[in-house]
């Protein structure tokens, strides 16, 4: 039971990073109308960052993560101004722009990977953050690392809904993942709106890598897989759904503990997959998902 | 108040409108009108500033807008209201509504729009809660107006609030577009719907082909027999052509 039980928690604790980093693709996906294959580098990239902020300039760990959310936000900022602008100015989904995307996005992904290695080297770095002793519950020890990282996701989570719903520019940006044409036709500057939604996948996403850094390690190639895993859970949520996200995280991180402690733990990264697989033949829209929107 | 003079554009290398000249007077209601693919729609975007204008001169308040882009046009108070099934069906009526808002700040003033929009359309304020995506065809329709309204617009341009709407809901529309126009709002109206445009209309424009076939007063328009055949489709040439 007990072991049941801590199995659930770390489950739940990776679920909710996977869940941000869905969050994220989800965001852009809904406002962009692409689907971003390089945002498992930029959650790599923020993790170093991170890193770096926490032991180079010995800024706090809070600190460190805040730092870099901003600094990978505006590195996301720069890349789609740069790089993804002309092309989903010319129209996502199934057109030939769309499929040039996809691809711009696979190449960007090469590209950050290789700048990382060129910076920080192939080596995993290790990122210890002193939480201090785990609380005991009766048999169980609940690191603190844990509850910090569930605690800081469930906090961005909230924020990012509290802008979406709250606030007039988070209503502005609903509206231009909604339907553009119209937003610009209500006097919204589309474009900046766009930048500030890839700005801040990017940033949560980079929030993401620090809170799994002190749990993990940090390496160049640590994006693929959580963009596998946050993809899945983006699927399994229903694609383009917010809520739907978060909830795709949990299942996954759940679904792939438990699937690892009592099925076979040296297969781990395959019940991710096998939860999509089995969503997407009984559930294809996702839980969450409501319309099947023709995008790619 | 609007000045379109020789406005050639269209899609990618497809030209659409061929030189078409408009002029709305300040506080008129002027209709635009012409079946399916005359390129009504494509002249409202082109004064929107949702594709590229190709040639001629688009003057509002004898300043050139062609080309400028849709936010800033809307900044000078010129406002399209889209089809009635372009509304944000996942979001609430009332959020729907201050989207269009989105470009001003005066709190106050919004609050009055609303409750405005509100006294226009009470069937908006019995549903402000809802999500727009279970109103009725009708109902959106007057979302989108008001939504438009809620922009402050100094003109406002509606393509084909009729479409699709029972006569009764048609009617209702026509009748607050009236009211809209009353408050000192000029409104550019582009419809199929030839009889109730002409009813409310001062002035009218019929476009076939990317041109301005036949433009006069409303009344006289009403009463040209080649007006409904233009309408429908069929030219006058052709027809004396049928029956030779």
């Amino acid at each position: 039971m007990e072991a049941l039980l801590g199995f659930l928690i770390f489950g739940v604790t990776i679920g909710v990073v996977y869940g941000i980093v869905a969050l994220g693709i989800s965001l852009i996906y809904t406002g962009l109308d692409i689907v971003h294959f390089a945002h498992g580098e930029i959650y790599m990239f923020g993790a170093f960052l991170g890193l770096v902020f926490a032991h180079q300039y010995n800024v706090p760990y809070w600190l460190a993560i805040l730092c870099a959310m901003i600094v990978t936000g505006l590195l996301g900022i720069v890349i789609e101004r740069v790089f993804y602008r002309r092309l989903t100015r010319a129209g996502g989904g199934y057109t030939v722009a769309g499929m040039g995307m996809i691809i711009c996005g696979f190449g960007m992904s090469v590209v950050l990977q290789n700048i990382a290695f060129l910076i920080w080297g192939a080596d995993a770095e290790p990122f210890p953050v002193n939480f201090g002793m785990p609380y005991q519950i009766g048999e169980i020890f609940l690191p603190k690392s844990y509850v910090a990282t569930a605690v800081a996701a469930l906090v961005l989570m909230g924020g990012l809904h509290v802008f979406l719903k709250k606030t007039k520019i988070g209503l502005a940006v609903r509206a231009v993942a909604q339907n553009k044409d119209i937003a610009f036709l209500m006097g919204i500057n589309v474009p900046l709106m766009i930048s500030l939604i890839f700005g801040v996948a990017c940033a949560i996403a980079a929030a993401a890598g620090v809170l799994i850094g002190p749990m993990q390690s940090v390496q160049v190639e640590m994006g693929y897989l959580m963009l596998m895993k946050a993809f899945a859970a983006a699927v399994v949520g229903g694609f383009g759904s917010l809520p739907g996200a978060i909830l795709g995280g949990l299942l996954v991180g759940i679904f792939e503990n438990l699937g690892a402690a009592y099925i076979s733990g040296s297969h781990k990264d395959i019940y991710a997959f096998l939860l999509l697989i089995l969503v997407l033949m009984f559930r294809p829209q996702g839980l969450f998902g409501v319309e099947a929107k023709v995008k790619a | 108040m609007l000045e379109v003079r020789d406005l050639q554009t269209g899609y990618g290398r497809i030209k659409i409108l061929d030189g078409v000249n408009v002029s709305v007077a300040g506080g008129s209601i002027v209709t635009v009108l012409g079946g399916n693919g005359t390129g009504k729609s494509t002249l409202l975007k082109a004064l929107s500033g949702l594709i590229p204008v190709w040639d001629g001169e688009i003057l509002f308040d004898g300043e050139s807008i062609a080309n400028l882009r849709p936010d800033r046009i809307v900044n000078r108070g010129l406002i399209q209201v889209t089809q009635g099934k372009e509304a944000y069906p996942a979001m609430t009526v009332e959020e729907n509504l201050m989207v269009g808002a989105f470009t001003r700040s005066d709190k106050q003033g919004i609050r009055r729009d609303l409750d405005k929009v509100y006294d226009y359309f009470p069937a908006l304020q019995e549903r402000r809660r809802q999500l727009s995506g279970t109103l009725s065809g009708g109902e959106v329709q007057m979302l989108v107006i008001g939504r438009g309204l809620m922009a402050n617009p100094r003109m406002l341009m509606l393509d084909e609030p009729s479409a699709a709407l029972a006569p009764q809901v048609v009617l209702n529309i026509f009748a607050n577009v009236y009211r809209i126009s009353q408050s000192g709002v000029t409104i550019l109206l582009v419809e199929q719907n030839v009889r109730m445009a002409l009813l409310l209309a001062g002035y009218g424009y019929i476009i076939r082909d990317g041109r301005v076939l036949i433009e006069g007063p409303a009344e006289e328009l009403s009463g040209d027999e080649s007006v409904k055949l233009s309408y429908l489709g069929g030219t006058v040439a052709s027809r004396e052509q049928m029956s030779s």
